[in-house]
């Protein structure tokens, strides 16, 4: 009997250690390249987030962030005009365009500015008219590369 | 409707300008090739494999995942 309990034993403690064994096998295998494949060893990135306008803000000002702190639609004579957009999404390289207009159509200034975002960004324009803005209904359409995003009215008061 | 004995608006003297908090696209662009790795492309152009993730960044839309880059594909390089 002896004999054959310490067979047993002998089997339990034997079949034990393969189990640990084999959970060992079943674990990642610690990561065998070094520097030059960083990348295969971070984490699965975020699907690629598409470039996107996403809000354009008028203003009087802004500031050291591109953002109007006070936003407004009706502007005096002798403001500066700041149209602050928010963009989210990377792209190596995208043109914003901002196309200020009159009410009777004139095209009033046009502006843009090329950037390559890698995430969220504010890009700025701003118009300014020494003499003095005439009184009317003004618009601002911001396009990306071309295609119009979004368009924004205003007003010229005394 | 504006008058039309209304003389023309003259916004000849407006001024403007812009500015972004994105950066500027670099100039600088690199076209892969057999055996590269976007560390490897890091190493060789900052000096620095870690620094692989500012090109992934820049170059979102090509590249759908850092482990798979093709030969021929030509990346915007950011600066350092």
């Amino acid at each position: 009997m002896r004999t054959l309990h310490g067979r047993l034993y002998l089997l339990v403690i034997l079949g034990g250690a393969v189990g640990v064994v084999g959970c060992k096998k079943g674990a990642p295998p610690p990561s065998e390249t070094g520097a030059a494949d960083t990348a295969a060893a971070a984490p699965a990135p975020a699907a690629p987030e598409a470039f996107a306008v996403a809000e354009v803000t008028l203003g009087k000002a802004i500031g050291t962030d591109k953002r109007v702190a006070s936003p407004s639609t009706t502007f005096g004579p002798k403001d500066t005009i700041y149209a602050s957009v928010a963009t989210t999404g990377s792209a190596p390289s995208k043109t914003l365009t901002a196309k200020w207009t009159f009410q009777d159509g004139q095209t009033v200034k046009e502006g843009s500015e090329t950037i390559a975002p890698t995430g969220p960004a504010v890009t700025e324009f701003h118009m300014a008219k020494p003499s003095g803005w005439p009184v009317g209904k003004y618009k601002v359409e911001i396009s990306a590369d071309g295609t119009p995003a979004t368009t924004k009215e205003f007003e010229v008061k005394k | 409707m504006p008058d039309a004995k209304q003389p023309k608006a003259d916004f000849s003297d407006v001024e403007g300008g812009s500015s972004s908090t994105a950066p500027a696209p670099s100039g600088r662009s690199y076209t892969v090739v057999k055996g590269d790795s976007l560390s490897k492309i890091a190493k060789h152009l900052y000096g620095d494999a870690q620094k692989w993730r500012k090109i992934y960044e820049a170059n979102r839309d090509q590249i759908k995942n850092p482990d798979l880059i093709y030969p021929g594909q030509t990346f915007t390089i950011p600066d350092a």
